[in-house]
């Protein structure tokens, strides 16, 4: 009886063994509540990432318990959540969601040592104070919207520009930098509006902007609210007087299905490739989201990419962690894994465009945007096409911290 | 003389008996009973699951602050998560140079004033026309936050405690020293607030509330009566949005919006408007749904069969939380207007009458 009792144990071990372990990845964000538009793909790019993961045991030995969480964007929940998988699964990294709630996390999480991969880029999630585990995994808004503006002073200098922000921390997240280059750049920053959902008629903005001699306007917000700012410029026969543009989330696919052709000759910044563009990350996006039955809009959607990105950034830095520190998958590892991706260790997925070194993404103690490169891109025949090639904002570093 | 202990009503025959804080002994006694079971209730949670207790009673303080203003004074405010803020913003610019114990109070204080200049509309506009008054203020709120770089324009401003007395406030302890301390608060307040409601100030509230003019015949000062009771459930929001600060480490304008105004007031609704128990059981009972909800959300999404049978793009798991607490609130108001607190006064009742039907 003993001897049956102690082989069945054996047999239990090594089935255990052959299995591997499970390492757990937590995201928590929107997929329903505001932002959802966002949350949601942002949310399917994860989860399908993390699905092809563990079929190709992209790391070996391991399973990946990928807890992916909807917080409806509110921070109570979010801090709910990430507090219950501390006690439970205690997850090797954090991908996290809204500016707000990451914001109000980072002394928790600085205290507890968790390597956070956030899909908001504000600037203060990556200053200090309580920044050390923070990573964005591409450029800042602020960056974003200051590689904007020496865009904008390639073909027209001394501009006059105007700000419509989301009115919230996210949205105001770019003004002071904004600001500050405007002076460097010799231009002026006519007026800063800020415009959130349900801005059902812009035409006393556009008009007060127009009258304030505006030439272009940059947009930091979400696709809704700037869908509705194009149409009402475009009916007012402003769209050729002003020039529009803006930050990650104010493009993208949602941005052309909400604004039509209202969306044409609009500008963007953004690291991501788009789906006309067939590198290895993009190419892979296309192949989940066929084999994981992903409604077109999922697919299109440069959230989808994002999610995909923050998810294979994550899995690299378990992988490395696993081959470095002798199988060992923790916060600890992770994170050391995380500072070391740099140099000939930067990581190339192919979802981000890559800087003039030839690096898409890398990390150090100090540095801890992913993806510095980014593109503007314009709207042509209901398409995101690439006007430029990549480049990093020169000028944002001098006015981050000046 | 009736045997204290067996009473089955209420037979006082004084005013002075009329003015007890408690009924009788053995409501002191069920009341010292449920103290003892909330002091030992963390030891049988986890530290997460004592974060949710935690938001709870802080909205549940929240909640008894409305229920002065609301649902005692009649005085519709849909303000109160800027009462909140309020207190937490007081707290996160002074916590760096004061004690928790002074904080919050400070908070409260701070918020009783801005509640006080907030109730001077209702001197003079009633029902719907105060509570756009009340709006109005929630967004005024939000509008200075987002526009004051002192109070980083809404983005964060932490509020870290690591030490109390020798002890040390981390990671491992937080949600458990927090707890005691608002478990504390709540009970101070509560006894205040009975404290309050058995004097000439609370009948005084109730009064305004169901005949102004009529207060006023009767020598009461209506409009100091309304001031008193936004000064009063401003403070009693301002504590709860302090103690929000120090247990979410960090204050940020988005837990202050007219979102959170609504939740309140949707809790003291489900709760009873105008008790303590109902205070109580509404933010536990939406908490708590919002949990179970999300619990059952989560498995509809991994339910194969269930995936299979709605239709494509539809997702209503997703649904599922937002569907069920516009259901419930609809509900209440429909079916249960005295909400969870008539439940409870049910089975209270049952129970103390018990063999008997009445």
């Amino acid at each position: 009886m003993k001897r049956i009792l102690v082989l069945g144990l054996v047999a239990a071990l090594g089935l255990a063994l052959a299995q591997g372990r499970t390492v757990t990845l937590l995201w928590s964000g929107a997929i329903t509540g505001p932002t959802s538009d966002v949350g949601g793909p942002y949310a399917a790019g994860i989860e399908d990432y993390c699905k092809y993961a563990n079929e190709q045991r992209l790391i070996p030995n391991v399973t990946l318990n990928c807890i992916v969480r909807d917080d409806q964007y509110q921070n109570p929940i979010t801090q709910r959540i990430l507090e219950e998988a501390l006690d439970r699964s205690k997850p090797a990294i954090y991908l996290g969601y809204s500016t707000g709630a990451m914001l109000q996390l980072k002394p928790l999480i600085q205290e507890v040592k968790l390597p956070t991969i956030p899909a908001s880029a504000h600037i203060g999630l990556i200053d200090p104070p309580n920044n050390q585990y923070m990573f964005l995994p591409v450029s800042s808004y602020s960056e974003q919207v200051v590689a904007l503006m020496e865009y904008i002073n390639r073909t027209d200098r001394g501009a006059r520009i105007a700000l419509v922000v989301n009115p919230s921390p996210f949205g105001r997240a770019v003004v002071d930098h904004a600001r500050r280059a405007a002076q460097r750049l010799g231009q002026t920053i006519v007026d800063v509006r800020e415009v959130g959902g349900g801005n059902l008629d812009n035409t006393a903005l556009l008009r007060a902007l127009d009258a304030a001699g505006a030439q272009y306007i940059i947009h930091q917000n979400v696709a809704g609210p700037v869908a509705n700012i194009l149409k009402d410029a475009k009916r007012l026969g402003l769209d050729r007087k002003i020039r529009q543009m803006g930050a990650v989330y104010t493009g993208g696919s949602d941005l052309i299905r909400l604004a039509g052709d209202a969306a044409e000759g609009y500008l963007w910044a953004s690291s991501y490739y788009t789906l006309d563009e067939n590198t290895p990350g993009i190419t892979l996006q296309k192949q989940l989201a066929a084999k994981y039955n992903r409604s077109a809009d999922t697919l299109n959607s440069t959230n989808y990419t994002a999610g995909m990105l923050a998810a294979a950034i994550a899995v690299e830095a378990m992988k490395r962690a696993a081959q470095r520190f002798g199988g060992r998958i923790d916060n600890e590892t992770v994170y050391q894994s995380i500072i070391g991706m740099n140099g000939p260790n930067a990581f190339k997925p192919g979802f981000a465009v890559s800087t003039k070194a030839g690096i898409e993404i890398d990390f150090t103690r100090s540095e801890q945007t992913g993806a510095e490169g980014l593109r503007v891109l314009e709207v042509r025949g209901g398409k995101f096409v690439p006007i430029t090639d990549p480049f990093t904002s020169a000028l944002f570093r001098q006015v981050r911290n000046p | 003389m009736r045997n204290p202990w067996a009473q089955t009503g209420n037979y006082r025959t004084s005013y002075a008996q009329d003015t007890t804080i408690f009924a009788n002994y053995r409501e002191i006694v069920s009341i010292g009973l449920l103290l003892i079971g909330l002091c030992l209730l963390p030891t049988f949670l986890e530290r997460s699951q004592v974060l949710v207790l935690n938001f709870i009673l802080i909205y549940a303080i929240a909640v008894l602050g409305l229920n002065i203003t609301t649902g005692y004074a009649g005085l519709i405010s849909v303000g109160q998560a800027a009462f909140m803020g309020v207190g937490a913003y007081t707290v996160a610019l002074t916590a760096p140079h004061l004690p928790f114990w002074l904080t919050i109070p400070l908070g409260g204080l701070t918020a009783a004033l801005v509640g006080f200049l907030v109730g001077i509309p209702s001197l003079r506009v009633k029902h719907l026309y105060l509570a756009l008054a009340t709006l109005a203020f929630q967004e005024i709120f939000v509008w200075v936050v987002g526009r004051s770089p002192a109070l980083a324009q809404g983005a964060a401003i932490p509020v870290e405690m690591r030490n109390f007395l020798g002890l040390e406030i981390t990671f491992r302890n937080h949600n458990y020293f927090w707890y005691y301390v608002i478990l504390l608060t709540l009970v101070v307040l509560v006894i205040a607030w009975r404290n309050l409601l058995r004097g000439k100030y609370g009948r005084a509230l109730i009064a305004v509330r169901d005949n102004d003019r009529a207060a006023d015949a009767m020598g009461m000062n209506p409009g100091r009566t309304k001031l008193f009771a936004f000064a009063l459930g401003a403070l009693y929001g301002g504590v709860a949005g302090g103690l929000l600060a120090y247990m979410q480490r960090a204050v940020v304008v988005e837990e202050f919006t007219l979102v959170r105004s609504v939740a309140l007031l949707a809790m003291a609704i489900v709760g009873g408007l105008g008790t303590v128990v109902g205070s109580l059981l509404g933010p536990a009972f939406i908490e708590l749904l919002r949990l179970y909800v999300e619990r059952l959300s989560e498995w509809m999404k991994g339910n194969a069969l269930i995936q299979s049978i709605t239709p494509a793009g539809v997702d209503v798991a997703s649904a599922l939380l937002p569907l069920s607490f516009g259901l419930v609130i609809v509900l209440f108001l429909m079916f249960e207007p005295r909400g969870l607190y008539n439940w409870w006064r049910l089975i209270r009742s049952y129970f103390r009458t018990w063999p008997f039907k009445y």
